[in-house]
């Protein structure tokens, strides 16, 4: 149950998932305060690997790393000797002999911080790795429902769009699983792959898919850079297929239903711009509790090896104690 | 002289071994029987309980040179060989420059003559540097001994330049051999689509863009009255799909499948291990059991490794970043002893008639077999032992193979070629 790193959700321990949900509750009270900045990592370094580009993520793990008084280093690949033809290998042999405590890496290729995780000490936090897992994106998902749903076991979340490139799609539909959320998936049938787990309902029809009565709906980005072929005809047929019109909206709203997006938004595909003034959007929510997340995580993992913190919490939970708050 | 006591003979004929002694004089297989005399001078092996079989024969291997000695070398890679109980290889033309020309084949030729302890073969390019445009000057490989002709790793993408080719080449008592993949299916990506490409967010290559090019190559080939050697097939419909064709029997098609597409599917990639990225890609345990009865059946002419060495530098990459390919040579005999052999799911005869025996009808050669006259060609195989396949084991120059560190049943104990011992442990 020890975790120097945090790689994907498909390995995490429901226990673990509650814990970091619990400790990310406890930081958000933080941010009300006029001093939103503790001592927990002081004397820490975070170095910040982001070979994709990011605005969200990046900017929110490196305030959560502040808000734990860590020092942030951000690794500048477009200047780096990657340009020169470094591999990703011999950068980690380099940045292992500055001997930081924390990585955050973002990448294109699926399974590259599970190979930088274990040629380092520090610890490695996955921010997205291809179409593979994105971690943190999942908890602060979980987070903001639970911030709804405060039990949410038994509750069904939509997830519409590119599945098959879709990295959230991946870590947040198992992490919800594992806390009892039903998930389905909607979208074109050459983005919604057939090779996803079966306990996934799949729809390719919008109508079918709200007959399944989701309480949530989460769109997700239709990530053009990542399509090497053509999957649909265009964007204004996605919208009108599989989008959030003016017309869905209004039902939507009917429902009483929540919309959530990882981001960044494509207005007039994924949803219309009606959707940002929603009163139900989570769209910011989302944004807001990545920071308190990522310093949930942050503060729980131990690099080089030494885990205490997440054995207490599960000793408690076992034994019925409060948890701890930092 | 060399004298092997009461060693058990296989053969592509029958599934039973028999015991006999083998007396080997200046090279030549001079007499096998029960208690024969030893000679006067004769070296003497007890040869009990281990078996007896002629040299395998690998049709598919990339020894790399020229262009990427660092890799493998004629050299090293025919040792490799050597060390799995392989005594003659046909490389494949993917070098740098590509074997696309007379000059270039004749180079290796040479290379290979001062380099190597076994016969090397080459393949020839169907294109110039493969590039599935102009033809290469086939007749002029010709004239060196190449018989077989493939663009390996490339489909000849347009097929009317295939086509020309095997009307063109086919006049010349030559075949062609197909590496089978649409690129705008397949992509980079040397992983099979499936629960496991999903799994680890990579998107897959669909058994599929193998298949195609499987039937569109049989297709010209009885268009063109050609031979067509279907390379290293991954999939069960891909096997189907050449039983189907060898049924007509209008077609002169053979087929070839690899060790470890008959032993491992994409679950073994796991944790993103590079080891088992290849291309074509591992699959399912469906494909396995239908590849493993196209074997059986028949429907594989032979059995080859695809031996494809890469430095530690690159296989130790991420997943993507990482070259396709593993090596073959120095684990194929062990492993597919410890594998099927072993377990009973097919014999001795089935090895020595697919790895050993078609393979050299495919090229055109003799056939080694352990039969008084033949010039000796054999491997003697220890079942009870085992072999560890350590970096130190290794004859070739690239340990990129999923057996690393691995302990597997059987050994080859002794390779002979003519009157010298190859090897001896």
């Amino acid at each position: 149950m020890a975790r120097k790193d945090l790689l994907d959700i498909a390995s995490l321990h429901r226990e673990e998932i509650e814990f970091l949900l619990d400790q990310s509750t406890s930081f958000k009270k933080l941010f009300t305060r006029s001093v939103k900045k503790i001592p927990a990592l002081e004397g820490k370094s975070v170095l910040m690997l982001f070979y994709e580009a990011s605005t969200r993520t990046h900017s929110s793990f490196e305030v959560a790393a502040k808000r734990l008084s860590a020092e942030v280093t951000n690794f500048d690949v477009a200047h780096s000797s990657i340009t020169k033809g470094e591999s990703v290998r011999e950068t980690i042999e380099t940045l292992q002999a500055m001997r930081t405590d924390y990585i955050v890496v973002r990448h294109g290729h699926p399974g590259l911080p599970a190979m930088i995780a274990r040629q380092t000490t520090a610890s490695v936090i996955n921010a997205g790795d291809g179409a593979h897992e994105h971690p943190t994106q999942a908890l602060l998902d979980a987070f903001t429902i639970k911030e709804k749903f405060p039990d949410p076991r038994g509750k069904k979340v939509l997830i519409i769009g590119d599945i098959l490139h879709s990295r959230v799609a991946r870590s947040t539909s198992t992490l919800l699983q594992k806390l009892g959320v039903e998930v389905a998936y909607l979208g074109p049938g050459s983005l919604v792959p057939k090779y996803g787990p079966a306990t996934i309902p799949r729809f390719t029809d919008y109508e079918a898919a709200m007959a399944w009565a989701p309480d949530v709906v989460y769109l997700l980005r239709v990530q053009l850079e990542r399509q090497d072929v053509q999957f649909f005809p265009s964007v204004r047929e996605y919208h009108r297929v599989y989008g959030i019109t003016t017309t869905r909206l209004a039902e939507i709203r009917d429902r009483g239903l929540y919309i959530m997006h990882p981001g960044p938004v494509n207005r007039g595909v994924e949803l219309c711009d009606a959707v940002m003034d929603y009163e139900r959007s989570l769209i910011t929510n989302q944004v807001e509790n990545g920071i308190s997340v990522r310093m949930a995580v942050l503060d729980w993992l131990t690099p080089g090896g030494d885990f205490p913190k997440q054995e207490a919490y599960i000793a408690q939970q076992k034994a019925g104690s409060p948890v701890i708050t930092p | 002289m060399l004298l092997l006591q009461n060693a058990r003979i296989a053969s592509e004929n029958s599934p039973a071994l028999v015991e006999s002694d083998v007396l080997i004089v200046e090279g030549i297989i001079q007499e096998i029987g029960q208690s024969l005399a030893i000679p006067e001078g004769a070296r003497v092996i007890d040869a009990r309980g281990r078996v007896l079989m002629p040299g395998m024969f690998d049709a598919h291997v990339h020894f790399r040179a020229p262009g990427f000695e660092n890799k493998e070398t004629i050299t090293t890679g025919s040792e490799a060989a050597i060390n799995g109980g392989v005594t003659g290889v046909v490389m494949m033309p993917n070098t740098r420059p590509a074997l696309d020309s007379a000059t270039a084949i004749a180079t290796v030729l040479e290379n290979a003559k001062h380099r190597s302890r076994i016969p090397v073969y080459t393949s020839g390019c169907v294109t110039k540097n493969r590039e599935g445009k102009e033809l290469a000057e086939i007749e002029g490989m010709r004239g060196l001994g190449v018989k077989m002709l493939t663009d390996d790793g490339d489909t000849t993408a347009d097929p009317a330049v295939l086509l020309r080719a095997m009307q063109y080449a086919t006049e010349f008592g030559m075949f062609f051999a197909s590496h089978c993949e649409v690129p705008e299916l397949a992509g980079p990506r040397a992983l099979n689509e499936g629960v496991m490409s999903y799994r680890l967010g990579i998107k897959g290559s669909p058994a599929c863009a193998e298949e195609i090019i499987i039937d569109r190559d049989i297709r010209l080939a009885h268009a063109a009255g050609a031979h067509v050697h279907i390379q290293h097939v991954s999939s069960k419909m891909g096997m189907e799909t050449i039983r189907w064709w060898k049924s007509r029997g209008d077609v002169k098609v053979t087929a070839e499948v690899m060790p470890h597409h008959l032993m491992f599917t994409d679950e073994h990639i796991g944790d993103y291990d590079t080891n088992y990225k290849m291309n074509p890609p591992l699959r399912t345990q469906a494909d396995c059991d239908a590849l493993l009865a196209g074997l059986i059946e028949g429907v594989f002419d032979i059995i080859a490794t695809d031996h494809a060495p890469h430095t530690p530098f690159e296989k130790a990459q991420d997943f993507i970043s990482a070259p396709n390919g593993i090596t073959g040579l120095d684990t194929a005999l062990v492993s597919l002893y410890n594998h099927f052999v072993e377990p009973g799911k097919f014999g001795w005869d089935l090895v020595v008639k697919r790895y050993s025996a078609e393979p050299r009808r495919l090229m055109g050669l003799p056939v080694a077999a352990i039969e008084v006259g033949q010039e000796a060609n054999c491997v003697l195989f220890d079942t009870t032992a085992e072999t560890t396949f350590t970096k130190e084991f290794m004859k070739s120059k690239s340990q990129n193979t999923p057996f690393i560190d691995q302990t597997l049943k059987g050994r080859v104990d002794l390779v002979v070629l003519g009157a010298e011992i190859l090897l001896e442990r």
